[in-house]
């Protein structure tokens, strides 16, 4: 039997005119692992949510064609049935854990179905065994870490024993090690329980070994359908949607990108002293006496595992938390002295959700919020806006609405609307979370080159080893709070130990 | 790690909001509302856990019970009333004539003191329940209390959302002051725009979130039209103090309005009894 057959899929959102999901045509056998990757955009998420019901029967629009699951159309039949087959994990786990206990989020879907509580306690511990948590059933899921609460997501449709198993993006926000253990799980459930897996990220070198079966998707389209064995062979269809390829690629190009640039003075822009913070909610601290300093047109990656401490850290350059202890200057000025809007110019962040930036009416609006707020004149301003779309491509959508965008786009215009203000130090927080190796590519090539040129400093906070060889100077790796390394990238992982102890071995 | 076994179970907690809503609407006596608020406060304090809850709670206070006291004590337009304070004489060029002069009302501020102790305390029950009960333990109350399923999934998971919308929030405000904008400043327009524009950020995260979460409970067979057939890994009793409690505020409810009813009577020349002159007083200077 074919657990999953799909023909002639097409599905258009409500407020759109072309399709999202383009005349697909596909299936999958019982047991299969299908990597399913694509750009930013393509319909991956789409597709996921029309295979478990979630479309049409949650969703506007209009869908034509079927998807049939053991040979039985998933839109005619209740969404509480079909979850009994297919599960769905989201990206996010903050946005699908909705109780308090771990073992109460993974009795909610069987509480949902009706089954009698000593069933659902059997299930609790099978799932909790499946995922690894034993021993976790009494624990609260805010004291949890991001892969904890993931597996906890996972767990919860473990729980309700589906035959197919969707992953959207499972492993965006987690730290490596924390994604070897979600992958290592998903493949454990498909081999040894038989569980049919479709997997969809833009990670395909994490996933590529697991898989059988690949799908790559572009424009709503699958426009390579092939076994594991021989989607590989010709790897210039995913070069050129700009998706990652499954080996790495020639290190030559990236060692020559970053040595082209050098740094053209030492003076120190930054400056960190013992800082030391807490969060209100917190016992212990999330930055533990941390001292370092920063000159301008250095590049700067922070590394380290989920809640290490990275965004906190960043936060506090950024004044936008006030440490309890030690200090932070910029340019030899205490940044306890100056007020947030003063400090404008100085310093920029774009946090990893992107969209907590974007608050104007047009994309030109947005690059122009910044200077306007420090009274540019309004012919230096104008030339100014025009200047910065220019650098960042985005002359073009302009006028469009930040919120019509893709995300890549969306994370283009954060980016451009906080490089606006020319500040000294530009902060970005893990800018590789649910982007495409192209867009990242090219949001990464274009603001390096500006800030090198424009002799400013660059400190971004990441997972990705790769990202930080190919574009930082210097990186920082931040262990429970505490900095246990800053030197050149090419030392730092080297040294096995070092990049075991920060969850960045995959 | 073990939660803390709450002292009141999540519908006794509903409960006791809704009869405390109506009892502090039927009230009219300062020291009534007074007692009521009180009461609540005291409820409160064992559900505050931290520092930054108190903070949050004493801010929500202060602006509700200032706000209220300050727009009735200039708004106040029954009579008679009696002024405190001129602020905008009348004869003030085109603002004084215009409004007739802004005056702040002694009567105008007994009556926001009597409109916050009322809406003060519903605020501090309802910051209780969310301090105190899980959301799924709220979902099933209302469930238990025959909120039909949509309203009751709507309902938790707005309260499920507070501290992320809370936290968006800062972030949102704060990532605008650095990029240069002042909230306080001379050009209100400028000031008030600015507001208005943050709203779209949090707006379009929180719609963002609850689509997510949304799609993730609809895929574990969650649906508001059979919430009634959902089975519960806890089960959930009322235990005596949980009866008691909701047995002492029903009666307490109960006889405000069959006092108040007889004193409307009374007032209106419906209906007297001179043996029921005790109960007219209490009714007229207590409640």
């Amino acid at each position: 039997m074919v657990p999953i057959q799909i023909e002639d899929l097409f599905y258009t959102y409500p407020s759109r005119e072309t399709p999202t999901l383009n005349c697909i045509n596909a299936q999958i056998s019982p047991g299969d692992f299908v990597l399913l990757t694509g750009p930013t955009g393509c319909g991956k998420s789409t597709f996921l949510r029309a295979i478990n019901g979630l479309i049409p029967h949650s969703s506007g629009g209009t869908l034509t064609g079927t998807v049939r699951i053991n040979n039985i159309n998933v839109s005619t039949q209740p969404l509480a049935t079909t979850c009994e087959q297919v599960s769905l994990l989201f990206q996010n786990p903050d946005d699908q854990l909705f109780c308090t206990l771990v073992e109460d989020e993974i009795a909610f879907g069987l509480e949902n179905l009706g089954f009698p509580t000593d069933k659902i306690r059997q299930r609790i511990t099978m799932a909790l065994e499946q995922v690894g948590l034993t021993g976790f059933a009494e624990r609260r899921i805010d004291e949890l870490s991001g892969g904890e609460k993931q597996r906890v997501a996972l767990a919860s449709i473990c729980a309700m024993q589906p035959q197919i198993l969707l992953l959207d993006e499972p492993t965006s926000h987690l730290d490596p090690r924390a994604t070897r253990d979600i992958l290592s799980i998903v493949k454990q459930l498909n081999t040894e329980i038989g569980i049919t897996v479709v997997l969809a990220t833009h990670r395909v070198k994490q996933v590529q070994h697991l898989c059988n079966r690949v799908w790559l998707m572009h424009q709503g389209e699958i426009c390579l359908d092939l076994p594991q064995s021989e989607a590989f062979q010709d790897t210039s269809i995913f070069r050129n949607l700009g998706v990652e390829l499954p080996e790495p690629e020639e290190s030559s190009n990236d060692t020559q990108h970053r040595s082209s640039f050098h740094i053209q003075s030492k003076d120190t822009l930054l400056e960190i002293q013992n800082l030391y913070y807490q969060y209100p909610s917190s016992e212990v601290h999330a930055v533990k006496d941390i001292s370092f300093e920063v000159s301008r047109g250095e590049v700067v990656a922070i590394m380290g595992e989920n809640g290490s401490g990275k965004t906190t850290l960043l936060n506090l350059i950024a004044g936008l938390l006030q440490p309890d202890v030690g200090q932070t200057t910029i340019d030899e000025i205490d940044v306890r002295r100056l007020k947030l809007h003063q400090l404008a110019g100085r310093v920029g962040i774009v946090f990893q959700n992107p969209d907590l930036l974007l608050q104007a009416e047009t994309v030109c609006d947005e690059v122009e919020f910044g200077p306007k707020n420090l009274k540019l004149k309004s012919d230096k301003l104008h030339t100014l806006v025009n200047q910065v779309l220019d650098q960042f491509q985005l002359t073009d959508i302009a006028e469009e609405a930040p919120y019509s965008l893709s995300r890549g786009q969306r994370q283009r215009v954060a980016v451009a609307a906080t490089f606006s203000l020319h500040p000294n130090i530009f902060l970005l927080d893990e800018p590789t979370t649910g982007q495409d190796a192209q867009h990242l590519q090219l949001l990464m090539d274009e603001l390096c080159n500006h800030i090198r040129q424009e002799n400013r400093t660059l400190i971004f906070a990441t997972h990705n080893i790769e990202l930080t060889q190919k574009y930082a100077d210097r990186v920082l790796l931040i262990h429970e709070g505490e900095l246990i390394y800053d030197g050149t990238p090419i030392s730092a992982f080297t040294d096995h130990n070092l990049i075991t102890k920060c969850s960045l071995m995959f | 790690m073990a939660v803390r076994k709450p002292n009141l179970e999540s519908r006794t907690k509903i409960l006791t909001m809704m009869i405390c809503g109506c009892l502090v609407i039927m009230l009219d006596s300062p020291s009534a509302l007074l007692v009521c608020f009180l009461a609540s406060l005291l409820l409160v304090t064992s559900a505050i856990r931290t520092l930054k809850q108190l903070r949050l709670l004493l801010i929500f206070l202060f602006f509700t019970t200032w706000g209220l006291i300050y727009s009735q004590g200039i708004f106040y337009n029954a009579f008679p009333r009696t002024v405190l304070i001129t602020l905008v004489p009348v004869d003030f060029p085109l603002i004084g004539k215009w409004t007739g002069g802004i005056h702040v009302y002694r009567e105008g501020l007994f009556h926001g003191i009597i409109q916050s102790l009322r809406f003060n305390t519903t605020l501090v029950i309802g910051c209780y329940i969310v301090w105190s009960t899980q959301p799924r333990d709220l979902l099933l109350a209302l469930s238990q209390l025959r909120v039909p399923g949509a309203l009751a999934f709507m309902v938790t998971t707005a309260l499920h959302f507070i501290p992320v919308i809370v936290s968006e929030t800062a972030a949102v405000l704060r990532s605008q002051r650095l990029r240069g904008f002042r909230y306080l400043r001379f050009n209100l327009i400028a000031s008030v725009r600015g507001v208005i524009n943050s709203f779209r950020p949090i707006l379009a995260g929180n719609i963002r979130h609850a689509t997510n979460l949304g799609q993730s409970v609809e895929s574990r067979g969650f649906s508001p039209e059979t919430t009634t057939q959902r089975t519960s890994l806890r089960t959930s009793q009322m235990g005596k103090l949980d009866y008691s409690l909701v047995a002492i505020l029903s009666l307490c409810l109960i006889c405000v309005v069959g006092l108040k009813v007889l004193y409307f009577c009374y007032a209106n020349g419906i209906y007297y009894v001179s043996w029921l002159r005790g109960v007219y007083t209490f009714t007229r200077e207590i409640l």
